[in-house]
């Protein structure tokens, strides 16, 4: 039963390490049909940078945010800009991302070889450090990543339900011709939410840089079970990814404690199948179309 | 079907069967052969995906789900059954097709699930199966499978002059079928199919069984070429077989060289089996991952149609370029090795191809007129 409840607890916070990264993702796919598969290498490369900046300069690895943040904005910017200055569809797009996936990771595999990257535990305090509730531990950059997903899916929520430019934007998603003519400007409102997404990947890598470690192929490691994630949870649905990936998070470790560490990936990879044959659109789009 | 095409691929076929005995007598060094295996890999790989891909539209991330059951299947039977490989060879094929019926029987039923999502779906497929390889204790188990000496007929002369006559022989009829697909019936239908899948299933084109079929039929050469690349891998292991590498390159090479004619993977094949080759011998592993995702992003921004409908228009310009470079390099003894030669020779025919057609007509456009 204690094993049981910690294979429960670490499963919630993975899974908030996915939702965190799926939501950029569900969001420009949703919302801009821009299939950004080079999200994965935002999040790694931030990560690095993360790992750079606390090992070189000694900085707490939680304020490194501070500069990768603002940086990954405008690195979703720039994606957002190129990809509407040169008409690029949602196929395309895919195409396009994934190009450039292959030229990042190439970048960071020159940068800082194919090496296992770690932060080394002194300049990474809270490393090891947890919260103990009765017998379950609660690490503390674990129960970090955690209070982070639920910020950014509330932030998310929140800018998109109450805001000006989210409202645009989700008109603009319904109808970009019509929102148009309302004065809605598609180029500036779909770089926003891009720079929000490269924004998001980049707090996602800060904490993969953290808790797991790093290396240039991270990204494609990543990828299978945060689009299970986008696509179990729903287009540009930020609650969904989030819970999708407490979902995906607490079968993988589940299932690792009762079968093995191999099945897991399988009941991932199972689950995302059958999701995408029963329901292409989500496991909560009845809820939102009502 | 015109006779002067199945003589032409015969005609190739022979031509090729005796590089092997001609290396021999003019003593060129054994990698050539190895060189030309990859290339008629890759050619076969590229070919079936574009099968799938180029003719149906539907977009495949799974070619090394098929590619991986073939070595697999090669893999299992010569280690764990010892069993004759030339029947094992077919039979590589054949678990791969299945595989594809499996997939296409749940997916084509589902109108959502074209585009963008049946390319995420093949994906997945992908490391479903890589993931049960890996658990089957009776397949791999996680540990590779070493593979060893494998007995195969004498004829085929020594053991990478083998792999190169079969590799040729998978090649030519991969790529004959792709020719076949394209001037029938069948691929008629599946070029509707890509136009407009609503409009031809109303105009009486079988959708579901034309894409049951194609894909049958691809998945069955992917695995065919995959079951013979086992003997050249040697030991087959889940984290190399299943490498996103595969599907990787077949998108590329296709992308490359056009999707919408038979010759199109073939070209593109050969010329970034070539570049990607010479650039990991000269140590440049790095510039070439760079190049060859900026000629993916280039591609599809770009030059959608691949540089074969180019070649077709501009033929003589990008040729005699192609030529010229080479002639100048091997007359002029700059670079050591041919291969190398050829391959700077390519990035010239490229560059030639990729010059934007308004520009082309500016600067050329007197001496060829299109």
């Amino acid at each position: 039963m204690q094993l049981f409840g910690q294979a429960l607890i670490s499963g919630i916070f993975l899974g908030s390490l996915y939702g965190m990264i799926a939501i950029g993702l569900t969001l420009t796919w949703g919302m801009l049909k821009v299939i950004n598969l080079s999200h994965f290498s935002f999040a790694i490369f931030a990560a690095y940078i993360t790992y750079q900046l606390s090992t070189s300069l000694g900085m707490n690895p939680f304020l490194t945010m501070l500069v990768t943040v603002p940086l990954f904005f405008l690195v979703g910017v720039a994606l957002q800009w190129f990809i509407d200055v040169f008409r690029v569809d949602e196929f395309m797009s895919l195409l396009v991302t994934f190009g450039l996936f292959i030229i990042l990771e190439s970048v960071m595999r020159w940068f800082w070889t194919a090496d296992h990257r770690f932060i080394p535990s002194d300049l990474n305090p809270y490393l090891g450090v947890s919260i103990w509730v009765g017998p379950f531990a609660l690490p503390i950059p674990q129960l970090a990543s955690f209070i982070a997903a639920i910020l950014i899916s509330s932030l998310t929520m929140y800018l998109l339900h109450r805001t000006y430019a989210g409202k645009a934007l989700r008109a603009l998603s319904q109808d970009r011709e019509i929102a148009g003519a309302f004065g809605v400007d598609h180029r500036r409102s779909g770089m926003l939410l891009s720079g929000l997404a490269g924004a998001y990947a980049a707090v996602a890598g800060a904490f993969i840089g953290m808790i797991y470690g790093i290396t240039p192929t991270a990204a494609i490691e990543w990828l299978p079970v945060v689009f299970a994630v986008v696509i179990l949870g729903g287009l540009a649905n930020a609650f969904g990814a989030f819970a999708a990936g407490m979902l995906i998070g607490v079968t993988d470790h589940v299932t690792s404690v009762i079968a093995d560490a191999g099945m897991a990936s399988l009941v991932t990879f199972v689950i995302l199948i059958l999701a995408l044959l029963l329901r292409p659109d989500g496991l909560f789009a009845r809820r939102i179309a009502e | 079907m015109k006779w002067q095409v199945p003589v032409a691929f015969l005609t190739a076929g022979l031509l090729l069967w005796v590089v092997p005995w001609l290396r021999a007598q003019l003593d060129f060094p054994v990698f050539y052969l190895i060189f030309l295996y990859f290339v008629f890999f890759w050619i076969a790989q590229a070919s079936s995906w574009n099968m799938l891909t180029g003719y149906s539209g539907y977009f495949s991330f799974g070619q090394g789900a098929f590619y991986g059951v073939g070595v697999y299947t090669t893999a299992t039977l010569v280690d764990k059954f010892d069993g004759n490989f030339l029947v094992s060879l077919p039979l590589a094929g054949l678990n791969a097709a299945l595989l594809g019926l499996g997939i296409g029987f749940a997916v084509f039923r589902q109108r959502k699930l074209r585009g963008e999502l049946f390319a995420l779906l093949t994906l997945a497929v992908a490391l479903v199966v890589a993931a049960v390889i890996r658990n089957m204790d009776a397949i791999d188990g996680g540990y590779g499978v070493p593979l060893g000496q494998v007995p195969y007929p004498e004829f085929l002369g020594d053991y990478s002059t083998m792999l190169y006559r079969l590799g040729l022989i998978i090649a030519l009829l991969t790529v004959f079928v792709a020719y076949a697909i394209q001037h029938s019936r069948l691929g008629q239908g599946l070029f509707a199919i890509r136009d407009d899948e609503a409009v031809a299933e109303g105009l009486g084109v079988p959708t579901f069984r034309y894409k049951m079929v194609v894909l049958a039929i691809s998945c069955f050469f992917a695995g065919l070429s995959g079951g013979l690349h086992a003997l050249q891998i040697n030991y087959v292991a889940v984290e190399s077989v299943f490498n996103i590498r595969i599907p990787l390159f077949v998108i590329l090479m296709s992308i490359l060289g056009g999707r919408r004619h038979w010759l199109g993977p073939v070209l593109g094949a050969v010329i970034i089996y070539t570049l990607s080759d010479r650039f990991s011998s000269a140590r440049l592993e790095f510039l070439n991952q760079i190049i060859i995702g900026s000629l993916l992003i280039v591609m599809v921004l770009f030059v959608r149609e691949g540089i074969f409908a180019r070649l077709q228009r501009r033929a003589w310009f990008a040729l005699g370029l192609f030529g010229l470079v080479l002639v100048i390099q091997v007359l002029g003894g700059i670079g050591v090795r041919l291969i190398s030669q050829v391959a700077v020779a390519m990035l010239a025919l490229i560059a030639a191809l990729l010059l934007p057609d308004v520009l082309y007509r500016k600067l050329f456009g007197w001496v060829w007129v299109p």
